[in-house]
């Protein structure tokens, strides 16, 4: 019945994300709007792309957007002096499949159907210039810029069940559940010779492996630190804390979050460059993470050019 | 024309109504004989066995050349991608579905239209699988199909008017259904697509004429199957026996093994034969054990879904070989028995014949010309003997690097992929559409997925030879000979029929709808479709001439990979037809 609930509240969402959504693409050729900076402007509205049911950067509460991610989009926007319109994008299998279906091709069911720029895309030279088996670039179709925030991952637990997480080694003999198909997944089913998989429980979401926890389920949940500081925001969740512990083996530890847009609109790209860098500046980024209880860290892109005292500004210890 | 609130567009031709309306329910019975009755054709399989062998002979290796296009019909819209269904025929009425969840109604003899149904699909669908669609099932005054969205729809099969809908899973968790669905005993059979990780693969029964669920059983190992009678869901034992005999932890709760490609139906052993895909993650390092029943055949009960034996050709997959490949039930005479046997050429590069009784391994070969991953199978059990070195890396184990390369020989995409083979019992040969290709698996040393740090392997497929990546092959299932083989430049992507009349037909992406000689090879009949030939062919008997159909409309999943193959099919357009060939009654005499 819940599920079905579920459903029922998804259908009438749905409806909701229609009245919100715009398609501005070619019916009759059936391919996207090429919307340039100036057609942009021009237009008066600046389409996000954002994950879709994707606490807290990117959600709805009552058909209403909500989210870290959202609230920058209308940031943008507004400096932009443009309309906000959110794009949700359901997420594919990897990046390269959402730049693709979101940011310059179209998927195949809705070609007429990009965001202008898309946010929450991972800034990463290293992946910007990957190249396949035949030395192409594989994201020669898009240009990934504007980091604005840099995340990681954290354990929240429960204090009931465990004394403390020092290292995830406690993992051995306690339940700790994850999102499925995630990181914090593969992580935990196969670090240390597969030591801790058998206590490794699956959910759909973050949101979902807390309720677990609630209910004595999992002694622990891993994901990424905004997502489990949003939780542990969460007056049902007040009983749990977050751990302190290091994630030994883990390759990539933190990660700069930025945009992207499609490469033949750069001008577009330059203009929110310099939103962006103004907004991490100034500590407005800062205070945009803390108006969610999240905590913010600057991306590591600033922090090979700010001194010490920039970097506290834009982090909010100024 | 008009289109109604069910998205339902009527084309009311007085002549085509005439001719539906004469029509006669299709029994039991129609679809059990469907293989020995040449003026239908009401299963997919062209028989419930699936052997894809018609009986007709009119049409022979002495005439095919006189084989001459009757007419064809286009498909619509802008929707030109992917056409891999096999049509089906009753009362000189065609009815063939179309990608994106579409099925139309047809004059056999004219090629104009009775009817055409679109499935509605929500908004912001992402099915994992293409668009396409492989087929309908009939029953009744019935049609019945599969869409993207995981559901089942019968229609009336004179009106094309919707006469019940069910929801078979979830679209939103992942979801789809791209196989033809089959009707044994008055129910409806179908399994379910999935994408990569988290759904639980399934075989499902439906009341045909009530669309109410009649039984469900998991494909994963630990879960619980259920029969319903009387409004009451009543517990079916749990597949395996119990959970995590064959899994780590967990993970059987979503070990995957989808049922995306239907299965066939043997009447001598009352058994639904099912193949399951690839076990979920994908890397196999997280999942030690066999993970049953993932990259399998299953014998099925069709009357409460129990599970008679399995046969998992692939233990422990960790280069995405599917275990759906058909499983055709045959009959060979050997020391003056009769053995019931039944084959499947897998996406792992053998050629598996099993006792159809009892599941048992009588023998398998290779029918690719190469495998890396496997030394060669264990001649009592079937089970492969694993090459060392042959199973890509843990993307957890590495650090910064691109990781160790492995090279796999088939390619995930399979020595032998969706498309049917077919089997004669003229020559008792196998023809097999295959394709010699390889792939390159690393370690990608950056991976993201929604917005997060990810660890994602790598691959490339690769053609394994310079001039051709497609071979259609006659085999022996008695020997494990390649009688004869027809080399493709293209890889191939479509099913295969056989005749009495000794001929072989089948397509190419290239566009040729192709027949040879079943005995030697030889190419007797070629003839340019306009696009690539994903589609299944079909032949049979109406007013006195014998006809042969095929849908044409390149796609699925080749197009979507990259790398060198994608060199060889770039430039093949899209396309939406389905074409309709006959042999003229003064040719048949030319013999």
């Amino acid at each position: 019945m819940k599920s079905l609930l579920r459903i029922l509240a998804l259908l009438l969402f749905a409806q909701v994300v229609m009245a919100q959504e715009v398609n501005d693409g070619n019916e009759l050729l059936n391919r996207p709007a090429e919307r340039t900076y100036d057609i942009i402007l021009d237009s008066g509205y600046l389409k996000v792309g954002v994950y879709e049911d994707f606490p807290p950067y990117s959600y709805q509460v009552d058909g209403e957007p909500r989210g870290i991610d959202i609230e920058l989009g209308r940031r943008i926007a507004e400096e932009m002096g443009v309309e906000f319109k959110v794009h949700w994008i359901i997420p594919d299998e990897n990046l390269g499949d959402d730049l693709r279906n979101n940011v310059w091709k179209g998927h195949y069911l809705a070609k007429q159907r990009l965001a202008d720029v898309m946010l929450r895309v991972p800034y990463d030279k290293t992946y910007a210039y990957m190249q396949d088996s035949t030395g192409e670039y594989i994201n020669e179709q898009v240009v990934l810029f504007g980091p604005y925030q840099q995340e990681t991952w954290q354990i929240a637990y429960n204090p009931e069940k465990l004394d403390a997480v020092e290292t995830v080694a406690v993992f051995q003999y306690n339940r700790i559940g994850v999102e499925i198909d995630t990181l914090p997944d593969f992580y935990l089913t196969s670090a240390f010779g597969g030591r801790m998989r058998e206590q490794v429980r699956h959910y759909t979401n973050v949101a979902d492996a807390f309720e677990a926890m609630r209910k004595g389920e999992v002694s622990a949940v891993m994901g990424m630190r905004s997502e489990i500081d949003h939780e542990l925001a969460k007056s049902e969740n007040a009983m749990f804390e977050a751990a302190g512990n290091g994630f030994s083996g883990i390759g990539k530890q933190v990660w700069d979050v930025g945009m992207a847009i499609k490469h033949t609109h750069r001008q577009l790209g330059y203009a929110l460059e310099a939103i962006i860098d103004r907004l991490v500046k100034t500590g407005e980024m800062n205070e945009l993470m803390a108006s969610q209880k999240l905590r913010y860290s600057v991306p590591g892109y600033y922090r090979e050019f700010l001194d010490e005292q920039s970097i506290a500004r834009a982090e909010g210890d100024l | 024309m008009r289109t109604n609130k069910f998205g339902i567009r009527i084309a009311a031709s007085a002549l085509a109504m005439a001719v539906s309306y004469g029509a006669h329910a299709v029994t039991d019975e129609d679809i059990i004989n469907d293989h020995k009755t040449p003026e239908d054709i009401v299963s997919y399989g062209m028989g419930t066995q699936g052997q894809r062998y018609s009986i007709l002979e009119d049409l022979n290796t002495n005439n095919v050349q006189y084989l001459q296009p009757a007419w064809a019909f286009s498909f619509g819209s802008e929707k030109m991608r992917g056409q891999e269904s096999q049509p089906l025929i009753k009362d000189g009425v065609m009815y063939v579905t179309a990608s994106y969840s579409r099925i139309y109604a047809v004059d056999a003899r004219t090629g104009e239209e009775i009817w055409q149904y679109d499935a509605r699909l929500p908004d912001g669908i992402m099915p994992c699988c293409d668009v396409v669609n492989r087929g309908a099932a009939i029953y009744g005054d019935k049609v019945i199909f599969g869409t993207l969205d995981a559901k089942l729809v019968a229609l009336n099969k004179d009106t094309g008017k919707p006469m019940w809908i069910k929801k078979v899973a979830d679209y939103q968790a992942g979801y789809a259904i791209t196989a033809a669905p089959m009707v044994i005993k008055g129910k409806v059979i179908t399994g379910v697509s999935g994408g990569e990780f988290g759904i639980v693969g399934k075989v499902e029964a439906y009341d045909a004429n009530t669309g109410d669920l009649v039984w469900t059983r998991p494909t994963v190992e630990g879960h619980m199957g259920y029969v319903y009678k009387d409004g009451k869901k009543i517990e079916n034992g749990i597949s395996g026996g119990k959970a995590g005999v064959t899994w780590p932890g967990e993970m059987w709760k979503n070990g995957g093994a989808a049922t995306w490609l239907g299965g066939t139906y043997d009447p001598d052993t009352d058994s639904l034969f099912f193949g399951t895909g690839n076990p979920a993650p994908w890397n196999s390092h997280l999942r030690p054990g066999d993970n049953l029943f993932s990259s399998s055949r299953l014998a099925i009960d069709p009357d409460d879904g129990s599970i008679k034996w399995h046969f998992q050709t692939t233990p422990n997959d960790g280069w995405d070989y599917d275990g759906v490949n058909e499983l055709i039930s045959f009959n060979y005479e050997e020391n003056g028995k009769t053995v019931k046997a039944a084959a499947t050429a897998d996406r792992n590069g053998f050629f598996y014949v099993l006792n159809r009784e009892n599941g048992d391994f009588i023998r398998g070969f290779p029918f690719v010309d190469k495998i890396t991953w496997a030394e060669g199978l264990d001649p009592k059990t079937g089970r492969p003997i694993y090459t060392e070195g042959g199973r890509p890396g843990n993307p957890a184990d590495m650090e910064g690097g691109k990781g160790e390369m492995v090279l796999a020989q088939p390619a995930f995409l399979g020595g032998k992929n969706w498309m049917p083979m077919a089997f004669s019992q003229q020559t008792g040969l196998f023809y097999v559409p295959s394709n010699e290709w390889s792939m390159d698996i690393w370690n990608e040393p950056v991976s993201y997925k929604k917005g997060a740090a990810f660890l994602g392997a790598g691959f490339t497929i690769k053609p394994a030879n310079d001039d051709y990546i497609g071979v259609l092959r006659a085999m022996d299932p008695k020997t494990g000979e390649e009688v004869w083989r027809y080399e493709n430049t293209a890889p191939l992507w479509g099913g295969v029929m056989t005749t009495a009349g000794g001929l072989v037909f089948t397509g190419t992406p290239e566009g040729h709808l192709k027949a040879f000689d079943a005995k030697t090879g030889e190419e007797l009949y070629r003839f340019n479709t306009g696009s690539g030939v994903v589609g299944t062919p079909i032949t049979w008997t109406m007013d006195g001439e014998q006809y042969v159909s095929v849908a044409s409309g390149w796609g699925g999943a080749v197009p979507l990979w990259g790398g060198e193959v994608a060199k060889v099919v770039k430039d093949f357009n899209q396309g939406g037809m389905v074409w309709t060939f006959k042999l003229p009654k003064d040719r048949v005499a030319s013999n």
